[in-house]
C-alpha cells in the first residue's frame, strides 16, 4: 500500500525529533517558572515619579487601579491584580514613566484582600523630605 | 420511518464553544436540524458604549480568543478614521505582521480541531505543536500569547529591533518546513481525504445567497480576499496568492486554509524584510469628533466589519461588529441536510465556527 509507506516517510523524522527533544514542562512551583523577558505581568511603580495625576486609573479597562486622594499631597494608588487584564495601558498612559510591568506573575491566594497592593502611599512629609 | 431527535450541545465534546443543535434523524441520516446560539453572549457592543475609546481596544480584543488582534485593529482603524489620523507606515506593517501570525495560528488550530474530530490524532498533535512556534513569536513581540494588546489608537504598541527580526526569521524557517510537512500530509493522506470529500457541500450559488465570506467562500470558488481586493498598504506591495478551490466541501476548505497558512508564512517574511523605518505610532487627539466610520479587515475566518458612531463625547455612541462566523452559521442547516450522523462532526468543524465572535 503506497500511501502507508508515504505516511511513514514523513512521520519518521518527526518521531526522531520528538524523541530527541527535551521536556518542555517545568515542575512548578518546585522549579522556577520560565517566563519570557517581555511578558506583560504584574504592575509596579517607581513611587518617587508618581504625581497622582490618575491618567492610569482613567484609562485602565479593567478598573484594576484606584486612586484615593485626600488632598493634593496625600494620596494612595492601589492595585488589584485579580481585576487586572495585564494589557499594559497604564504604562502607556503614564506621562512620567512611573508605572511599568514586570515579567512576574501574581501569586495565588484564597483571600482576595491579600492580593491588594498599595503602589504609592504619598504623604506630605515624605514629599518634604524628598524636596 | 420513525424520527429520532439527537441533541448536540450546548456542552458537548464535539463543540469547542457552547451552541446547541437538535438533529432529527431518519435512520443514520440527518433529516432536519435546528440550531440555537447565544450561550456566550456577553453584551460587548453595549459595554463599548460605557467605556472610553482607549478602554474599548482591550474589551474588543476579548471578543475572540483566536483572532483577537484583528478585532482590535479593525476597531482602531475605524476610530482613527473618525479622528482623521494616519498611522505611520511602520505601524501599519507591524499590525499586518501580527494579523498574519494570527492567521497561521488560527488555521493550524482549526486543522488540529478537524483532525481530532475525524480521529486523525497525528495531524492534531503536529498542527498544535507547530502552532506553538507562532504563539511564541507573538508572545515575544507583544508580551501576551492570546491577548496581545499590540494595538493603540494611532499605531502599534510594539517595535522590532534588527536582532529580534533575525530571530523571528529563523523561527519562520522552522515554521515553513513544518507547515510544508502538514500541507504534504493533508494533500496526500488518504484518510483525511476520504473522510472529508463531498461532505458539507456548498455551491457558489448558495455562497452568494447567504453572503458567505472567507475560506468557506473561497473553497466554493468565490475568489474574494479583502487583503488583495482593497489595494491598501502593506498588501499592495506584497506578493501572495489567494488559494481558491471549487469543490465546496470540507476537503476544499482544509486545502484552502492550509495553503493560506503557507502564504501567510511567506507574507510574514516579506513584511519583515520590507519593514519601513520610522515611528510605529503617532499622536492622536484626546477627543473624537462626531461622526461615523466603517472599517473592514480580512480576519482568519473572513471579512470582519466594524461600525463606530461618535457623538463627540469620550465614549462611542454605538459600536457594531459583523463577524464572518455569522454568515457561515446560517449555511449550517443546508450543510447538515442528508449527511450521515457520523459526518456531523466533520461538517460542524469544517466551517470553523467561532461562537464567541458571533455571540459577542
Amino acid at each position: 500500500m503506497p500511501f502507508r509507506v508515504r505516511s511513514l516517510i514523513y512521520m519518521v523524522p518527526q518521531i526522531i525529533r520528538s524523541l530527541r527533544a527535551p521536556s518542555i514542562t517545568v515542575r512548578f512551583p518546585f522549579a522556577p517558572a520560565v517566563i519570557p523577558e517581555g511578558y506583560r505581568g504584574v504592575v509596579k511603580v517607581h513611587a518617587e515619579l508618581c504625581r497622582g495625576c490618575s491618567l492610569c486609573v482613567r484609562d485602565c479597562p479593567a478598573a484594576a487601579l484606584e486612586l484615593h486622594r485626600e488632598n493634593r499631597e496625600t494620596y494612595r494608588l492601589i492595585y488589584h491584580p485579580e481585576r487586572c487584564a495585564y494589557c499594559g495601558q497604564c504604562e502607556l498612559s503614564c506621562n512620567f514613566g512611573a508605572i511599568y510591568q514586570v515579567n512576574e506573575i501574581s501569586r495565588s491566594t484564597l483571600h482576595l484582600s491579600e492580593l491588594e497592593t498599595v503602589l504609592v502611599d504619598r504623604k506630605p512629609e515624605e514629599e518634604d523630605s524628598e524636596g | 420511518m420513525t424520527k429520532t431527535t439527537v441533541p448536540i450541545g450546548p456542552q458537548h465534546p464535539l463543540l469547542k464553544e457552547p451552541m446547541s443543535f437538535q438533529l432529527g434523524l431518519e435512520g443514520e441520516r440527518v433529516a432536519e436540524s435546528a440550531m440555537r446560539i447565544g450561550y456566550v453572549h456577553r453584551g460587548i457592543e453595549r459595554l463599548c458604549q460605557e467605556r472610553s475609546y482607549v478602554q474599548n481596544i482591550y474589551l474588543l480584543e476579548r471578543v475572540c480568543g483566536i483572532c483577537s488582534h484583528v478585532h482590535a485593529t479593525t476597531y482602531s482603524r475605524a476610530v482613527e478614521a473618525l479622528m482623521g489620523v494616519e498611522v505611520p507606515p511602520r505601524g501599519v506593517y507591524l499590525r499586518a505582521l501580527m494579523c498574519e501570525f494570527e492567521r497561521i495560528h488560527s488555521h493550524l488550530l482549526w486543522l488540529g480541531v478537524i483532525a481530532r474530530n475525524i480521529g486523525f490524532d497525528t495531524i492534531f498533535n503536529y498542527a498544535w505543536r507547530d502552532r506553538e512556534i507562532v504563539l511564541d513569536i507573538m508572545e515575544d513581540l507583544s508580551g501576551g500569547r492570546v491577548s496581545h494588546a499590540a494595538n493603540t489608537l494611532g499605531g502599534s504598541r510594539f517595535d522590532l529591533t534588527d536582532e529580534h527580526r533575525d530571530k523571528i526569521l529563523e523561527q519562520l524557517q522552522i515554521m515553513d518546513a513544518q507547515i510544508q510537512l502538514l500541507l504534504g500530509a493533508v494533500e496526500h493522506e488518504r484518510t483525511l481525504r476520504e473522510r472529508t470529500r463531498g461532505i458539507g457541500k456548498l455551491t457558489l450559488e448558495q455562497i452568494h445567497r447567504y453572503c458567505v465570506v472567507g475560506p468557506v467562500a473561497r473553497a466554493s470558488g468565490l475568489d474574494i480576499d479583502l487583503r488583495r481586493d482593497r489595494h491598501e498598504a502593506p498588501y499592495d506591495r506584497l506578493e501572495f496568492a489567494v488559494p481558491v478551490h471549487t469543490d465546496g466541501d470540507v476537503w476544499a476548505r482544509t486545502l484552502v486554509r492550509v495553503q493560506e497558512a503557507v502564504e501567510s508564512v511567506s507574507l510574514c517574511r516579506q513584511i519583515l524584510n520590507s519593514l519601513p523605518e520610522g515611528p510605529v505610532t503617532t499622536r492622536v487627539p484626546r477627543r473624537v469628533p462626531a461622526g461615523e466610520a466603517i472599517s473592514r479587515s480580512e480576519a482568519p475566518r473572513g471579512e470582519v466589519i466594524y461600525y463606530v458612531r461618535s457623538d463627540g463625547s469620550d465614549k462611542p455612541a454605538r459600536v457594531k461588529v459583523r463577524t464572518p462566523t455569522l454568515t457561515a452559521l446560517v449555511t449550517l442547516s443546508e450543510q447538515l441536510a442528508d449527511v450521515q450522523m457520523a459526518d456531523v462532526s466533520v461538517v460542524l468543524s469544517g466551517v470553523d465556527l467561532c461562537i464567541a465572535c458571533a455571540d459577542r
